[in-house]
């Protein structure tokens, strides 16, 4: 253990960091904002009276679910572009690879969320003269996504966690620059130790307001 | 209009075969130890000593915040240079799951072990056990049946995230199928049948698992979260 710890080599690279951050922030953003939305219509969708929307719905949530997302993340990578008429970027396969596993998966909270709403709630808005989907967008969701909320924060720290996977592809985030610097220095502690931490820093204290996200709901349901 | 080809996966399945057995290893190896060791820092964390508590909790909340990746590259390039070891990367892949998994499954033991009734401690003292006998004896086999469905979950998680030993050239089946693609130039064939693997296999355990916690449901101790 004699080894003499230099984070020096690391902050003489803080743009690429940066960059990296930047990166990471931006993937996040686009896989959360995509794959909450995609992932509510969705679990509408599995909900739905139609049959015809409720199997492809299933067939698309069982299959995302159970296939892991670098797997996705390879085959719009290296096999969806020789399909497509057009280049697929890092960044479009990554997003897309994510986007699609955070669907199925957010769309099952969705709808455990609208099964957990009381059915006196649609009698209630039945007699009022409401329709289906009135009832859905204006009683029963506003109810639900409060208290799907500690699970959906889940859900995005989850997604916070899978862009590193979008390094293996050779996306400029966090992991794939600490790679990089890792490689210059030769001290693949310091920078991989620096990405750890920040990862940790970054999610903890979110980890923590959905520990009391949590408490709130259990003392307030 | 592309022309699919499946001959070749099927002529080069010994490989993808191979893949599949490195994935199962890898998982068998994070699940012998991640248990145990998931078990101890539970126990740890919910004991009234501070000092054990506390990094316990240290540990768990580290290694569930991280990115499994981080980690794995963290115990792959970096830890060789911190002690004498040599490091291959399926030694690497098999500590980083081991407490990658450990630290998600003691949040499910802990879960179990707070959600039997506090009746049954008081019961357990009544009789005169001391806290580990009434732990060991009354409360772990009332918990660990709870806990069967949000392990096997867990499991089925712990397997898709041993994809990523593929970055440090540990052959699974993700890597091996990578390794096919680019040798046949088919890529398209190879990575959609991996991806059907995966999902026969992942697919089937979770069945297999709807059906244990329906039974589950029947005898009352109803586990799903």
């Amino acid at each position: 253990m004699d080894y003499t710890w230099d984070f020096g080599s690391v902050f003489m690279y803080r743009e690429a960091l940066y960059t990296g951050l930047v990166g990471t922030l931006r993937i996040f953003v686009i896989c959360l904002i995509s794959g909450l939305s995609l992932g509510l219509a969705v679990g509408l969708a599995r909900y739905s009276v139609r049959r015809a929307l409720r199997w492809p719905a299933a067939a698309f949530i069982e299959f995302f679910r159970n296939t892991p997302v670098l797997v996705q993340i390879f085959w719009f990578y290296f096999a969806f572009p020789i399909l497509a008429p057009f280049d697929i970027a890092p960044l479009t396969a990554a997003a897309l690879g994510i986007t699609l596993n955070s669907a199925a998966f957010s769309a099952e909270i969705f709808r455990g969320g609208i099964q957990s709403i009381d059915p006196g709630q649609w009698e209630a808005g039945r007699a009022i003269g409401m329709r289906h989907r009135d009832i859905m967008r204006r009683i029963v969701l506003p109810q639900a996504i409060r208290r799907m909320l500690p699970a959906l924060t889940n859900r995005g720290i989850e997604i916070f966690k899978m862009t590193t996977l979008a390094s293996a592809i050779a996306y400029a985030e966090l992991l794939h620059q600490a790679r990089l610097i890792a490689s210059i220095n030769y001290n693949p502690i310091e920078a991989y130790t620096v990405v750890a931490l920040a990862f940790f820093a970054i999610l903890y204290p979110i980890v923590r307001a959905t520990y009391a996200l949590e408490r709130r709901m259990a003392r307030g349901d | 209009m592309y022309q699919w080809d499946f001959t070749v996966v099927i002529q080069n399945s010994g490989l993808l075969w191979q893949g599949l057995l490195g994935t199962l290893s890898i998982t068998g190896t994070a699940l012998t130890f991640g248990l145990p060791l998931g078990l101890i820092l539970a126990l740890s964390r919910l004991s009234p000593r501070r000092w054990l508590a506390w990094p316990a909790g240290f540990v768990i909340e580290f290694f569930r915040t991280t990115p499994p990746l981080v980690q794995l590259f963290w115990f792959f390039f970096a830890l060789p240079i911190l002690i004498d070891i040599r490091m291959t990367p399926y030694l690497a892949a098999a500590i980083t799951f081991s407490i990658q998994s450990s630290a998600f499954f003691a949040e499910v033991f802990r879960a179990g072990i707070v959600s039997v009734e506090r009746g049954q401690w008081e019961a357990a003292r009544a009789i005169g056990m001391q806290r580990p006998q009434a732990m060991r004896r009354i409360i772990l086999p009332q918990a660990v049946k709870r806990m069967i469905p949000a392990f096997t979950e867990r499991a089925i998680e712990l397997m898709k995230t041993t994809t990523l030993v593929a970055t440090v050239s540990y052959g699974d089946l993700l890597y091996e199928a990578n390794e096919l693609a680019q040798k046949t130039f088919r890529p398209i064939e190879v990575f959609t049948v991996t991806a059907l693997i995966y999902f026969v296999f992942i697919f089937g355990v979770s069945l297999c698992v709807q059906a244990v916690e329906r039974r589950l449901a029947v005898s009352g101790d109803s586990t799903v979260r």
